[in-house]
């Protein structure tokens, strides 16, 4: 079966610093497979390559068999994306957004409606019917997000920490949502820094350092017997065992 | 450190030196370059300035009186001026205002605009060593409080239009406000006509920019007047900046739904909302209206409309300067746009353009013609080119020249702001200024020589700019989409990947090039052509057109020999950019 996502060989060099470094990754259908690193191992611009918003310096990203960047219309079709941190449309309110981008993808206007009304419901954002994006707190923004990478029903999410500043209630919603997405044959790509919710979520992890694949496979083989924090910590820490203290700090 | 930040000294020293570490990492690669030639063009006013020191206190006055006028009003139009340190970064140290107002203060001195202007303000120097000893004493403390008057009134007056730029009410009144300063300022010469006055007037010693010169003559008092308008400024600039809170607050209101059934009908409807929205773009729109009537209506002063139609066409040039960063300004929701290849952006944001601005230009000129009875062909053989026109070129500029933008939701509090490289932002305006102006040419000239034909040329060009510019932004979009989102990302021009043959000149030839192609029009244009009109109908000391200052025998010379210059600075970065032999 087709996978859907193929990473092969991405590279993207900035001045001297060597991001990403020739990382190749399969994510099979049907799985949910959890991207975790460090701040600055490479996550984002891996998945900024790989659906096409970074242009890499070598590699190939095929989307369900597209490749993404020969053929970007039937690849960015079949995907859903959560960038961290970009902005949106910022004047419209929420219900304006998911209708611009959902015209924008060629959706009719009446589905566009219903799957909008319905998104802001689920995610809460309903309340907030007057306020324009630019308005929004930081946990709205990832809701508001997550509701754009859903929007036309892709086949496979590419979701960059979208748990990041979500309240604990809008974060259950939303894994309730992706488990959904997954055994209904749904596969998603996740970044996160936080073990605990790849652990929960995902069947499948890839463990990036330095821009490298430091680890990959499911869940129980990357972690062994013990838990995937342990196993993170001995794979990308400081040699020396550097958990540090500061002692002017803890006196 | 944190120590050593209580004692008040260390407030502006260390801001100063954070604001220098900040510069050096700023200017690279484009930056730097748009910062040389704003240094070196300051370096040249700066020159002439201290010029008429030598020649002329009357005039050194009126220089001084340009300078305060650029320190004021150029922030407000580019980009809100220097904001290296945002009083933002200091809001959790809390500093007592009046101290965090003077470390801004210290650290505002240290950039290229306060460096060249104190160049400028040596002339207070030579005009204080030219009369005596003690003059020239007091020369020294002048400059220093005549700069501080200039950044001073710069801050303030930015941190007032920022205020008034919160509500759609300030925004519009803004706008209007400082399109007419503007236009005026353009149209200085009917003010002149019209008060009878040949010569600098004497009002330009009275204003805060002439109190140094005025205490370097000898009114002693005016030092202590300058002394005391920084203390009041620096009081205005503190108490101003602790109403700075949060950023621009659009009211919350009922919306209408979004009635758009297409992709590009969702663009344009996504489009105008921001427009209507966007107090920022009401204040833009405003201020091209403003001045678009003004600068046609002064001459009625005179008792003469001859300018008064072409009040649309004005409007529309301007206001295709002030969209010449349309994409930049949206930041990096570009992704969006990745995201979804099969929707033509470029074509809803051209329509969403002409919607809002076509209208406006289109009552205004007819408006206005009709009241003047004419001349209708010329007139509108302008408006049919130059809206078509501006609305192709309008998202061209704007993927060519990006500036990056701050993201909306990132802007501090200065709403101006909307991006870090106000330099750019300008030399972008200029740029569209100038073409659009070209896209109008030819359907003019077919009106002047033979009448309503200008017309179908104007329609012609028009419809064709919109196309053929449009298609052209809409193919850069596509193969530079990943590379323009990086540069709005890191607010840095990426290494391309899609190597242009530009980029691989050497780099000195890559300056020389920008510097010729940038800098080429100003003795090419004003300075030749321009000059040389003034010339031939006797307009002579006029503003700024050095032939027209000339004695009789060399102003054609002078005139020519900077039309020469310019041709010759193009044909320069023409060979420079040239593909090479092999």
């Amino acid at each position: 079966m087709t996978p859907a996502l193929d990473i092969s060989g991405l590279t993207k060099r900035f001045g001297d610093n060597l991001a990403v470094d020739a990382i190749d990754l399969s994510v099979p259908q049907g799985s949910f497979f959890g991207l975790v690193g460090q701040n600055g191992a490479g996550k984002t611009t891996t998945l900024s390559m790989a659906v096409g918003l970074l242009r890499p310096d070598g590699g190939s990203a095929r989307i369900f068999g597209a490749d993404v960047w020969s053929d970007p219309e039937q690849a960015k079709a079949a995907v859903g994306v959560l960038p961290d941190g970009l902005a949106m449309p910022e004047r419209l309110t929420g219900r304006e957004a998911l209708t611009f981008l959902g015209l924008l993808r060629g959706l009719s206007k009446d589905v566009v409606a219903r799957r909008a009304g319905e998104l802001l419901s689920v995610l809460e954002l309903d309340d907030a019917e007057k306020t324009l994006v630019i308005e929004y707190s930081t946990g709205m923004r990832k809701k508001i997000g997550l509701a754009t990478a859903l929007l036309h029903a892709p086949r496979l999410l590419v979701l960059d920490e979208p748990f990041e500043a979500v309240d604990p209630v809008s974060a259950a919603t939303i894994k309730t949502i992706l488990r959904g997405f997954v055994a209904g044959g749904g596969s998603i790509v996740l970044s996160s820094h936080v073990m605990a919710l790849v652990e929960q979520l995902c069947d499948r992890v890839a463990v990036i350092d330095k821009g490298r694949v430091a680890a990959v496979g499911t869940l129980d083989e990357v972690r062994g017997e013990r838990s995937l924090e342990d196993t993170f910590v001995e794979l990308v820490g400081d040699q020396d065992d550097g958990i540090k203290e500061l002692s002017w700090l803890s006196r | 450190m944190a120590v050593a930040l209580t004692a008040p000294s260390t407030v502006p020293w260390t801001m100063a030196q954070m604001k220098v570490a900040m510069l050096r990492h700023a200017f690279h690669g484009r930056r730097a370059q748009t910062a040389g030639t704003g240094a070196a063009l300051g370096a040249l006013f700066a020159a002439g300035t201290i010029y008429l020191a030598f020649v002329d206190t009357d005039l050194l006055a009126a220089g001084y009186a340009v300078w305060l006028l650029g320190w004021m009003l150029g922030p407000v139009f580019m980009g809100g001026g220097d904001e290296t340190l945002r009083p933002e970064y200091f809001a959790l140290l809390g500093l007592p205002p009046r101290r965090l107002a003077a470390g801004l203060l210290v650290a505002a001195f240290v950039g290229v605009a306060p460096l060249v202007s104190l160049c400028a303000l040596l002339g207070l120097l030579v005009v204080g060593v030219r009369l005596g000893v003690a003059n020239a004493l007091v020369a020294v403390p002048a400059i220093v409080l005549q700069l501080a008057v200039f950044v001073l009134l710069s801050k303030v007056s930015v941190a007032l239009v920022g205020l008034a730029l919160r509500t759609r009410l300030g925004a519009i009144a803004s706008g209007l406000l400082n399109g007419a300063i503007l236009a005026a300022l353009g149209q200085i010469w009917v003010f002149f006509w019209a008060f009878g006055e040949t010569g600098v007037p004497d009002a330009v010693w009275y204003l805060p920019s002439g109190w140094g010169l005025l205490a370097v003559r000898g009114d002693w008092w005016a030092l202590a007047a300058l002394a005391a308008l920084v203390l009041l400024l620096q009081g205005a600039w503190a108490a101003l900046l602790t109403r700075r809170v949060g950023a621009t607050r659009p009211s919350a209101r009922s919306r209408r739904p979004i009635t758009a059934a297409t992709a590009n009908g969702a663009i344009v409807a996504k489009e105008l909302r921001t427009w209507s929205r966007d107090l920022v773009r009401n204040h833009q729109l405003m201020f091209a209206l403003s001045y678009g009537v003004c600068f046609a209506a002064s001459p009625l002063i005179l008792g003469w409309d001859g300018m008064l139609p072409y009040a649309g066409p004005i409007f529309i040039v301007m206001a295709a300067a002030m969209a010449s960063n349309l994409y930049g300004t949206d930041g990096t929701a570009l992704w969006l746009t990745l995201m979804t290849p099969g929707a033509s952006d470029v074509r809803g944001r051209q329509l969403a353009w002409l919607s809002a601005q076509a209208p406006v230009a289109v009552l205004l000129t007819v408006g206005f013609t009709a009241i003047t009875g004419g001349p209708w062909p010329l007139i509108l053989a302008l408006l049919a080119a130059l809206l078509g026109g501006a609305a192709g070129l309008v998202p061209l500029i704007s993927v060519y020249g990006l500036i990056p933008g701050t993201d909306p939701h990132r802007r501090a509090g200065n709403p101006l702001r909307t991006s870090e490289d106000d330099g750019g932002l300008t030399g972008l305006a200029y740029v569209a200024l100038a073409l659009v102006l070209v896209t109008g040419a030819p359907a003019a000239l077919v009106a002047i020589w033979y009448g309503w034909a200008g017309v179908a040329v104007g329609v012609v060009t028009g419809v064709l700019c919109y196309w053929g510019f449009g298609l052209l932004a809409a193919r850069r979009l596509r193969s530079h989409g990943p590379e323009l989102l990086q540069t709005m990302r890191t607010g840095r021009k990426p290494e391309t990947t899609v190597a242009s043959r530009f980029a691989q000149l050497p780099k000195g030839r890559q300056t020389l090039a920008w510097y010729c192609f940038g800098l080429g029009a100003i003795p090419l244009v004003p300075q030749g052509i321009v000059a040389a009109v003034f010339v031939a109908n006797g307009m002579l000391r006029h503003t700024w057109f050095l032939a027209t200052y000339m004695p009789p025998g060399l102003r054609y010379p002078v005139a020519a020999a900077f039309m020469v210059l310019g041709v010759a600075m193009y044909a320069t970065g023409v060979w420079i950019v040239k593909p090479g032999k092999s």
